[in-house]
This record gives structure tokens, C-alpha cells and sequence, in this order.
């Protein structure tokens, strides 16, 4: 379905409704590189990954294919712009089309609301579709303010590469898709020890996560990076908050920006700096902020 | 530390392997290829997924299905699913772990928060005006409703449905 580079975009709960800059900046990228996004009705949660799926897998993998079974009768691959959303519906893309017991359980529930699970469609990080149906040539293409000078750094999170047989993206211990991805848009990538690092926020103890966190954002620190760059709203919460929590919990400050990629490639694109909503960011230190202005020519 | 002079409860094992996701338990031979890059095993000194996939092999039910149990210091970043030489998939025992806690009202009140936004509003985030206000001036489509009552309809448990 590539070839027509299209797809339903799937914003999920933490963008739509949490974050709804991020939504902003992947409608006004997407069109910019010759790539359509077809809303679709009646999506609903995920859903989520972690709590909803402790709760019955049967139940959840059923939510999952209905929101798969609404694409698919539309025809169109699913675009899936948080790494929580990916992990669930692309598992449950996944499993039941591998798995024909599985497949038929849940269709038996689908049929209560009409729907069916058929299998015939993708589901796909928007950070695949980019490198994938786009290819970072065209995202360089777009760009009309090269974010030249601004070094990025970042985080990869666990969902949008594990498992590697399901995602398919890139490799797990070794990936390139962000770096190359901030390469497109006229910044320079910075790598640090921990990139690849789980944030814990999946992990419902209290003391490992924050302690997970700040070994993350020391190895972000050591870098001296202009901000860290993610594609998922679960991890921009968790560092984006977190930086307070971390003065609260060990009296550590950290003032790193964090952003999602797409509020740099809509800035790269020439966006109005009000539209990326750094504004609306927990950190934002005036000198990131005077940078970012600079180039958005504010 | 697990007592090895225990029996092995092979009913719980059934129930396990009957869980979507618990069946692989079967294979594990204790290797420890999913200890070592574990993050929740490397920042706590009692989370070992081997130690628990040991558990589930000797049956021992109780340990595993109490209240604050241990396997929720998992941190679902699928590694071990990444490592396990056997296909066990760790993760997916522990997920099957779960949905077993749940039947038995043991989940840590963040699942029944979770389930409840989903069933009352379609979404695990809750709408509130400072989202609707910020949705307007980006130029964002508004918020629709969403259809909880096919939600309520695909979460009712039916006969057959259940894996216990």
C-alpha cells in the first residue's frame, strides 16, 4: 500500500488529549511531504499497552482489531504516532494474523459490534512511514529552515523497536532511524550511553523508574546536547515532567528540553513557532527557547 | 529464595499454559538469557525474570499471584522477549500473570483506574477544558465522543471466552 502514500493517522489518548501540539505538528509535516492523511471515525483507546492489558488480553487484543478492522475496511494502513499505540496494535495486527485460533476468538467478540478482524492491512509507526514511504531525502527536501547548529539528542524507548519480529523497524541494540532522521532536518545527532536505555515508566515500583530516569538524563547531560529528541507523547511525559520530579526525589536538577520530533521537522518546515507549542513544555530553558525562536525567525 | 524440595503444582501450570501468552512457559530451561540486559533486574536487587519463569515452573501460585506482586516491577520493555533462546517470551508470561491476578481482584488499582476510563469515556486520558481550549487555537479537529458502547460490548467476558 506504500505506493500511495497515504495512511489513517491513529493519534491515540496522550496526543489527542494530552498533547495535542504533537498532533498539530504531524498534520501540518505529513501533507508537506507529499503525504496524505485519511481521518477515519470511530477509533477508540488503543488500548494501552500495560494496565489495560493486565487486565484480560482477550479484551484487549478485541479494542485492538476493532480499531485495526475500521482501517481495514477502509483500506488504508494504519499510522500510529505514540510507541504505546504501536506495541498494541501492531501485536495485535501481528498475532492474529499469525494465529488462527486466536484470530477466530476474537472475531467471535468483533461480531457483537459488527466488526471483523481480516488481516489485510499494516500498521506502522509514523517514524517507519518516514524513513519507509518518505524517505529522509524527501524530508530533507522539505525543510526550509535547516536546524543548523542544534544538537539533538536521543531516545529511542522500547516500543516502536521490541519485539524485532513484530515491529520490524530496526535494530533493537544498534538503531540509526532517529539519528538519520535529525540528519534530514539539518541538526546533528548526538548519541549517549544510555540511548537505548528503557525510561521504566511501564514499571509500577516506586523507586526504580525515577532512579532508571536520572541515569538516562545524566548520560543526556554528559552530552551537553541542545534538547532530547523522542517519538513517543508516554516518553516525552515521563522526561518532560520527570526533570521535576527528579529535583523532588534526589534534589538533582536537570534542565533538558524535550521534544517531539515532529515539533522540530514542522519548525525545519517553516511552522510558526505558536503551532510547535514548545510553550506548553514543563523545560524550557530561555537559551533553548532563543534558539528555537531564531530559527522559526520569531 | 525459591525451596527446591517443593512439589510441583502441575495444576496451576495448566491453568498458565491455558492463559493466551502462558503456554511457552513449559520450555523454560532456566538459562538466564533474560537476566542480563533486564532493566528492572539490574535496578532492583529482588526482580529476576528467571526466578519468576522458576516459580511458574514449580507451580508455586502463591508467590507469583499475591497482592504487590513482584512481576509488576517488570517494565514491558521486551527484551527478554528479544533474548529467550526457547521462544518463552517472559513478558508474555508475566502478561498472562497478570490477567490471572485480575480474575482474582489482586491488580493494583491502576489496572481498574485504566479500565474504567476506557469504559466510561473510550480513552485512558481524561478530557478536560485546557485540551479543548489548546485543540481550538491549533486548529484541531474537536474531540468526538467516543462509541463506549461498543466498548462495553467487546469487554463483557462470554462462556468459551475465558481461559481459566
Amino acid at each position: 500500500m506504500s505506493e500511495k502514500k497515504k495512511a489513517a493517522p491513529f493519534f491515540g489518548c496522550m496526543i489527542s488529549a494530552k498533547y495535542p501540539h504533537f498532533e498539530a505538528a504531524v498534520r501540518y509535516t505529513l501533507p508537506r511531504l507529499g503525504f496524505e492523511l485519511v481521518d477515519l471515525d470511530g477509533f477508540t483507546c488503543c488500548p494501552d499497552p500495560i494496565y489495560f492489558q493486565a487486565s484480560d488480553k482477550l479484551t484487549w487484543l478485541s479494542i485492538a482489531a476493532r480499531n485495526i478492522a475500521i482501517a481495514e475496511e477502509a483500506g488504508l494502513d494504519l499510522m500510529t504516532c505514540c510507541s504505546g499505540c504501536t506495541s498494541s496494535l501492531a501485536e495485535t495486527n501481528f498475532l492474529l494474523k499469525n494465529d488462527d485460533e486466536l484470530r477466530e476468538r476474537v472475531n467471535k467478540r468483533l461480531e457483537r459490534v459488527g466488526k471483523k478482524f481480516k488481516g489485510t492491512i499494516r500498521v506502522r509507526h509514523i517514524a517507519t512511514v518516514l524513513r519507509d514511504d518518505i524517505g529522509y531525502e524527501q524530508v530533507a527536501k522539505s525543510v526550509v529552515k535547516p536546524l543548523a547548529g542544534l544538537k539533538v539528542a536521543f531516545h529511542y524507548g522500547c516500543h516502536l523497536l521490541k519485539p524485532r519480529e513484530i515491529m520490524n523497524v530496526d535494530d533493537p541494540q544498534h538503531p540509526t532511524l532517529l539519528e538519520e532522521l535529525v540528519k534530514a532536518i539539518g541538526a546533528e545527532p548526538i548519541s549517549h550511553r544510555q540511548r537505548i536505555l528503557c525510561c521504566g515508566k511501564s514499571c509500577l515500583n516506586e523507586d526504580l523508574p525515577p532512579r532508571m530516569m536520572k541515569d538516562i538524563l545524566e548520560s543526556v547531560e554528559n552530552e551537553s546536547p541542545d534538547c532530547l529528541c523522542l517519538i513517543c507523547p508516554t516518553c516525552f511525559d515521563q522526561y518532560d515532567m520527570g526533570q521535576i520530579k527528579m529535583k523532588k526525589i534526589f534534589d538533582r536538577k536537570f534542565e533538558i528540553p524535550v521534544v517531539y520530533y515532529f515539533q522540530l521537522l514542522a519548525l525545519a518546515q517553516g511552522a510558526d513557532a505558536k503551532i510547535v507549542g514548545l510553550q506548553w513544555h514543563k523545560i524550557k530553558p530561555r537559551e533553548f527557547m532563543e534558539k528555537i525562536n531564531a530559527i522559526a525567525g520569531v | 529464595m525459591v525451596n527446591f524440595m517443593v512439589q510441583v503444582d502441575l495444576k496451576f501450570r495448566d491453568k498458565l499454559a491455558a492463559m493466551i501468552g502462558g503456554e511457552m512457559h513449559n520450555l523454560c530451561y532456566q538459562c538466564g538469557a533474560c537476566v542480563g540486559d533486564c532493566p528492572a533486574a539490574r535496578y532492583s536487587d529482588d526482580f529476576n525474570p528467571r526466578l519468576i519463569m522458576l516459580k511458574a515452573l514449580l507451580g508455586l501460585e502463591d508467590t507469583l499471584l499475591c497482592e504487590n506482586s513482584i512481576i509488576w516491577n517488570c517494565t514491558n520493555c521486551f527484551t527478554c522477549y528479544e533474548r529467550c533462546p526457547q521462544n518463552v517470551r517472559p513478558i508474555e508470561i508475566i502478561i498472562a500473570l497478570k490477567n490471572m491476578l485480575q480474575k482474582r481482584g489482586l491488580n493494583p488499582q491502576n489496572v481498574a483506574d485504566i479500565l474504567k476510563n476506557v469504559e466510561t469515556t473510550g480513552r485512558t486520558v481524561l478530557v478536560n477544558e485546557t485540551v479543548i481550549k489548546r485543540r481550538q487555537e491549533l486548529g484541531l479537529p474537536p474531540l468526538q465522543d467516543m462509541p463506549v458502547d461498543e466498548i462495553a460490548k467487546l469487554m463483557r467476558a462470554s462462556e468459551g471466552d475465558t481461559d481459566e
